[in-house]
């Protein structure tokens, strides 16, 4: 117990001392995930739109494949990966693999089914007289799937968040296809791997509090901002 | 102006259910026009298939005398007329940006869209609520701010699908008198009412729904005009 303890008081220490390796490690972590958050939510929004308002062949199958990818591993699309971008691979002439590029996506493919998934119950339970109304005002296909989802934005944004959250603290994918590569590929999640196979408890409990701090914030913000709209 | 537009042989079915049966419907340029019916007889389902929000199963759509298939006709539709659902669904934003959504949406420049929207606020006497998540407003006061909302983009037709349900009688005075407004500036009108009476001196035509069959009341001659009154009287009475 007192070893836990010193191990986080040695944690807040390298937190606050603005250890440059440590706070590289977190720069390297949102980067990545933060660019793939920002570049699959579009088309995740998309087909889950599609998916809810859409009247097409397959699409029961479509939609029981996305809740069945919510449990896929992460170190099995990280394998998948591995296999397209290794130089054998269909896609090794790129050298990607053990590259951030390489992590953004592997942690994209995480992400998608979450957010496609997530997003679709929230506009499946949408009102219709939303889309309605927006078409009976004179509003085109896009317009009017814009304005069902700023109507349900706070439903759609707690689908990002919960992908983002799943991301930022997965390890398989990144350290299978980023490699964990110091200053090019380490993130939190593979660095508190890599930290409590050493024995250095204190890196990994600092940057486990990071990502603690991190999910904190988030859910604080998606709750202010809700709070906001009903006491306007 | 905007010429007739017709409904023939209108079917919708639900799994084996005939919903609606129709074998004509006109929603003629600068007329008002009402439709009566029990609940569950048809009216929203008719009145979403003539505002192009619904597909009917059979039947077809005649704009100048041209019949028009269904996927063309959906869009001339939905750009000619314009439906108030029952409860008005109000966007997530301000009174003023639910009242400039039509006109957003038809890339007006944002000059003139703020002297329309400040002239039609005032027109549906919703000034002092400019600000004001429309979301949050009474029955009355959405019911008002989707008139407004509808009538700044000049629709072809507007049809109003029981404009005055579980409303107050001071909101409903005050429905009546915008809707009457409207008549008066000459949009042409559909409105669906249990609530008849207060729309008896503006109407064109009196249809009356019965398990999904339409019937028109002629309320030019007098023997109809009796039978119209006595269609009116009969809500009246099952309403009180």
């Amino acid at each position: 117990m007192q070893d836990l303890f010193a191990a986080i008081r040695e944690a807040l220490v390298l937190l606050f001392s603005a250890n440059p390796e440590l706070w590289e490690i977190i720069g390297i972590s949102f980067s990545v995930s933060l660019q793939a958050i920002i570049y699959i939510t579009p088309v995740s929004l998309l087909f889950a739109f599609l998916l809810a308002y859409g009247r097409f062949k397959g699409q029961r199958f479509l939609i029981s494949t996305m809740h069945t990818l919510l449990a896929v591993p992460a170190v099995v699309v990280g394998l998948t990966v591995y296999i397209f971008l290794s130089r054998n691979g269909p896609l090794g002439d790129l050298r990607l693999l053990f590259t951030q590029t390489a992590m953004i996506i592997g942690q994209m493919i995480l992400a998608f089914p979450i957010v496609v998934a997530m997003s679709h119950s929230v506009l499946r339970i949408s009102d219709r007289v939303i889309w309605e109304t927006a078409k009976t005002l004179g509003a085109s296909h896009p317009k009017a799937m814009l304005t069902v989802m700023h109507e349900v934005r706070f439903g759609l944004f707690a689908a990002i968040v919960a992908a983002f959250s799943r991301i930022i603290a997965e390890v398989g994918s990144s350290m299978m296809v980023g490699g964990n590569i110091l200053h090019h590929t380490r993130n939190i999640p593979t660095a508190i791997a890599m930290e409590t196979s050493k024995g250095e408890f204190a890196q990994g409990i600092a940057l486990g509090l990071v990502l603690l701090v991190l999910a904190l914030g988030l859910n604080l913000l998606l709750g202010s901002a809700r709070y906001r709209l009903e006491t306007a | 102006m905007t010429g007739s537009i017709s409904f023939e042989n209108i079917e919708k079915i639900y799994g084996d259910r005939v919903l609606l049966s129709v074998d004509s419907f006109t929603m003629a340029p600068g007329e008002c026009a009402l439709i009566s019916g029990d609940n569950g007889s048809g009216k929203t389902t008719l009145l979403k298939i003539a505002s192009g929000l619904l597909k009917p199963e059979k039947g077809i759509v005649i704009k100048n005398q041209i019949s028009l298939p269904w996927a063309k006709a959906k869009s001339r539709l939905q750009r000619l007329v314009v439906y108030l659902h029952q409860t008005p669904y109000m966007f997530d934003k301000s009174v003023y940006d639910n009242i400039a959504y039509g006109l957003r949406t038809a890339k007006i420049p944002k000059a003139q869209i703020d002297e329309h929207v400040w002239r039609s606020l005032h027109w549906g006497r919703l000034d002092h609520l400019t600000h004001r998540n429309a979301k949050l407003l009474s029955g009355g006061e959405k019911q008002r701010v989707a008139l407004t909302r509808a009538r700044i983009i000049k629709p072809g037709f507007l049809i109003l699908d029981e404009p005055t349900a579980s409303m107050d009688r001071r909101s409903r005075q005050q429905t009546y008198q915008l809707v009457r407004q409207l008549q008066q500036e000459g949009m042409s009108i559909v409105v669906s009412t249990h609530d008849i009476e207060p729309f008896f001196d503006i109407i064109d035509h009196h249809y009356y729904l019965e398990a999904g069959h339409l019937h028109e009341i002629d309320i030019r001659s007098r023997s109809q005009r009796k039978k119209h009154k006595t269609v009116v009287t009969t809500f009246q009475r099952r309403e009180n």
